[in-house]
């Protein structure tokens, strides 16, 4: 018996769900219909209609903008398959490509704030308008023919709110249903900034709406306790569903136990008034947020990334990381043991759990989720079933039915190669796998060694043979370094996959990448919390003092060679593919970025090799036929064959692609946009330029 | 090239840019026979240790401006090339630090010939 027959009793007694909905949600389920025990009901019992009778949340589904000639989503389309139907750019006339304007944001670094800028930017497109942030949160609007801007607006985001990076990967616009086109704020752009507020403007005018919050913003240190700048950022669009704005935030990591909670909260997008929180320490007592003198649970797993809903099942989808300690779990409470590293769907109109699919048990390696998920209609014995694509950290792409978080594909269940001496009660002796698609390569040999001779390579060698490592999911440990293979860079992070859903075929780059590690005992580092706000420069990588854990952990991301400064492994760092969506196979495979700006001692060594590079940033696919992507760190913009792999086009960027591009139509021409911000941790510069591509008019 | 008995400036720089790639040589060896004396108490390859041991015979052989230095110095390239077929195969990136460097270094030793066989009896002296 399937649970959704009771699902669609519910929806349409409760008449919140339009017919469209219903059709789709009957199709046969494929997979089990066990409930997990970890779900919930996914629907309240008392009726939430009553709320609907003229009272200003809308708990109903709303009609919901197309991607093609605009881009409305930060992922394209809602279901954020960063799919384009246009296809006026072809693989024949791609080489033709070139630039029709470039806007400059005028947000560079200042001060504190210079070597801390990753904006990683992806602009929307709404009618006649490409609606922005910059790196620092302001707000733009610019004609998306010309590049004419129309208005800006400055929250005046200060310099110590920094957390990692200065990012804002991107902003959300949101209809409301109720108001009448040309009435001010009708259509809205909302952004979550650096310095933890929601701003709600007028889309057409950048005036502020008054009757969202106070004067148009809201406060997201509310509740949450001590105020530390920067430890408390957001830097991902948020995501709006049956009305209410959802978000989480960056929490500084690897800082201290006692950090701001990880607590998600949905607002109402009309009146900015809270909807629901959902604090997994406490999520009956702290719903509509926590008791007078109390505040949010703390140090819990925050969402830093993008979130995907799905509108008509009211749904959304949040991509966990984990706790505030990233490295040590014993003693984390049993809700961050569930909740940590997993996707868990809330049910927007309650903000209630309605179930979660955790990727990493116990996770003390710092794999949080980093990409946001994407809807798809999953072919499967000759239907389709609406479900949800997860690709993680460690390279595992999970499809998972979206009403149940179910996997369509049996998970597997493999032994972890031992559990370490730091906490091995505590280190889960099995860590989940997809059987569906794995984008992850052998374990690590000493001959994977590298350098730039016999001498460099050597010194490699001996780190290897030095360190702990038995393979994937080796634990932390202090004895000697450790090999954490993948790193947290992925596999797939925040970058997402592109899903062309008219071919078939997910397009996914990813990092191969190690961090070599070591944990140190916490008396003997005298390391300080960053409480002086923003950035040291540190961030995600570095020292993590891990303050209130026994151990500190000092980290060495992406292993670079002291000295000559690379990698103590061989290339390539980073490739890009696609897979077959229906049954999860490899079409084609290659390393993605050149030599160009790499080299010993960082000295560029400007061959045009194709070596696969560090990327960060996802890919835009369009009907053309074409994969759009930079990420690599050899600041190029290139078009790629879908069917072949090849690159046919590419343009030198100012500074690294380390973005998602977008593409859209106006004037009867379509675009190609990014914002090469570049990013200070993968020494790609800085920009503030955001560059259109059209064919020659 | 002619081989005039007079001791004339290129000879001379000839000589001295020998001297210094023996010296070159000699340093390498004894990096890689230490760190790689190390890496084969950690288990790990016995390359580096030999290869070290090679390098050392051959700076001090051209140090002494013996034509054997030349052969062994391209008996550990041809082993190198041996060994990084046998480690790696056809994965050309991990090439680069096996063949790359030392194949520099047995383009400088061949241009020592020249110098090495014009004054042979040099070598007696040290």
């Amino acid at each position: 018996m399937s649970i959704r027959p009771t699902l669609l009793l519910g929806a349409a007694a409760m008449a919140l769900v339009p017919l469209a909905a219903i059709a789709q949600s009957d199709t046969p389920t494929g997979g089990s219909t066990n409930q997990s025990p970890l779900s919930q009901t996914p629907l309240a019992e008392d009726s939430t209609g009553d709320e609907t009778a003229g009272a200003s949340p809308v708990t109903q589904a709303q009609e919901l903008p197309q991607v093609g000639a605009d881009w409305p989503f930060w992922g394209g389309d809602a279901q954020a398959t960063r799919y384009s139907p246009l296809d006026q750019i072809t693989p024949e006339n791609v080489g033709q490509l070139e630039r029709a304007y470039v806007y400059h944001t005028g947000d560079m670094p200042e001060g504190t704030a210079e070597g801390k800028y990753s904006p990683e930017i992806t602009p929307l497109k709404v009618g006649d308008d490409i609606l922005t942030c910059s790196a620092m949160n302001m707000l733009i609007s610019f004609d998306a023919a010309t590049g004419e801007e129309n208005w800006r607006y400055d929250p005046g985001v200060p310099n110590d709110a920094i957390p990692y990076g200065a990012t804002c990967r991107g902003v959300a616009v949101w209809t409301d249903p109720e108001a009448s086109e040309g009435d001010t704020c009708a259509t809205r752009l909302i952004e979550a900034t650096l310095d933890a507020k929601i701003i709600s403007l007028d889309a057409a005018t950048g005036v502020p709406c008054e009757d969202f919050g106070e004067n148009g913003t809201i406060d997201l240190w509310q509740d949450l306790g001590e105020r530390v700048p920067g430890w408390y950022a957001v830097t991902a669009p948020p995501t709006i569903v049956r009305g209410v704005i959802v978000t989480g935030a960056q929490v500084k990591d690897g800082q201290a136990e006692d950090a701001p909670s990880g607590v998600i909260r949905g607002f109402d997008a009309r009146t900015g008034e809270l909807a629901w929180a959902w604090d997994m320490g406490a999520p009956e007592q702290n719903r509509d947020g926590p008791p007078e003198g109390e505040v949010y649970t703390r140090g819990t797993p925050n969402m830093w990334t993008t979130a995907v809903a799905d509108e008509e099942l009211g749904y959304v989808y949040l991509p966990m990381g984990n706790s505030s300690v990233d490295y040590y779990g014993s003693n984390r409470s049993e809700a961050e043991n569930e909740f940590s590293t997993a996707l868990v769907a809330i049910d927007a109109t309650t903000g209630e759990v309605a179930w979660n699919f955790q990727t990493v048990y116990r996770d003390v390696w710092d794999y949080d989720l980093g990409s946001q998920p994407t809807l798809v209609d999953f072919p499967q014995d000759g239907d389709t079933v609406p479900a949800i694509i997860l690709p993680s950290k460690q390279g595992d792409i999970y499809v998972l039915d979206r009403e149940t978080g179910e996997s369509l594909h049996p998970v597997e269940e493999n032994p972890v190669p031992t559990r370490g001496e730091i906490e091995p009660e505590y280190i889960s002796p099995t860590q989940p796998a997809s059987s569906y698609h794995q984008i992850r390569f052998e374990p690590l040999q000493e001959r994977d060694m590298y350098g730039m001779s016999p001498i460099d390579q050597m010194f490699c060698r001996i780190a290897f043979r030095r360190a702990n490592y038995e393979g994937f999911f080796q634990p932390p440990t202090a004895d000697a370094p450790f090999i954490q293979y993948p790193g947290y860079n992925g596999g797939s992070d925040w970058g997402s996959v592109a899903v062309d859903t008219d071919r078939g075929i997910i397009v996914a780059n990813y990092n191969n990448i190690p961090n070599y590690n070591r944990m140190i005992p916490q008396e003997e580092t005298d390391w300080p919390i960053i409480t002086d706000g923003g950035a040291s420069g540190e961030g995600a990588g570095g020292n993590a003092p891990q303050e209130g854990a026994p151990w500190s952990i000092r980290i060495n991301a992406g292993w670079r060679a002291p000295f000559t400064g690379m990698p103590c492994t061989q290339p390539p760092y980073g490739g890009i593919r696609a897979i077959d969506l229906e049954t999860g196979e490899t079409i084609w495979d290659r390393p993605l970025g050149t030599a160009r700006r790499n080299g010993p001692f960082g000295v560029p060594s400007r061959l045009p090799l194709t070596i696969g590079t560090p990327n960060n940033g996802g890919s835009v696919v369009t009907a053309g036929g074409l994969i759009f992507i930079a990420a690599a760190t050899d600041n190029l913009i290139r078009a790629i064959d879908i069917e072949t792999g090849e690159t046919l086009w590419q343009d030198v960027l100012p500074a690294g692609g380390q973005a998602n591009p977008l593409a859209f139509e106006a004037d009867g021409r379509q675009f190609i946009m990014i914002a090469p911000g570049g990013h200070h941790f993968m020494g790609t510069g800085v920009s503030d330029a955001i560059i259109a591509y059209a064919l020659p008019e | 090239m002619s081989t005039s008995t007079n001791s004339s400036m290129p000879q001379r720089a000839g000589k001295i840019a020998v001297i210094v790639l023996a010296a070159v040589l000699a340093v390498i060896g004894a990096i890689l026979l230490g760190g790689g004396a190390y890496l084969i108490i950690l288990g790990g390859s016995w390359y580096y240790a030999l290869a070290g041991i090679a390098l050392i015979a051959s700076g001090v052989l051209l140090f002494r401006f013996s034509v054997v230095a030349v052969a062994v110095y391209t008996a550990l390239w041809l082993a190198t090339l041996f060994w990084t077929l046998w480690e790696v195969q056809f994965d050309w990136w991990a090439w680069v630090p096996r063949m790359v460097a030392p194949s520099v270094l047995l383009i400088l030793v061949l241009l020592c010939l020249p110098a090495i066989t014009t004054r042979r009896p040099a070598a007696r002296s040290v």
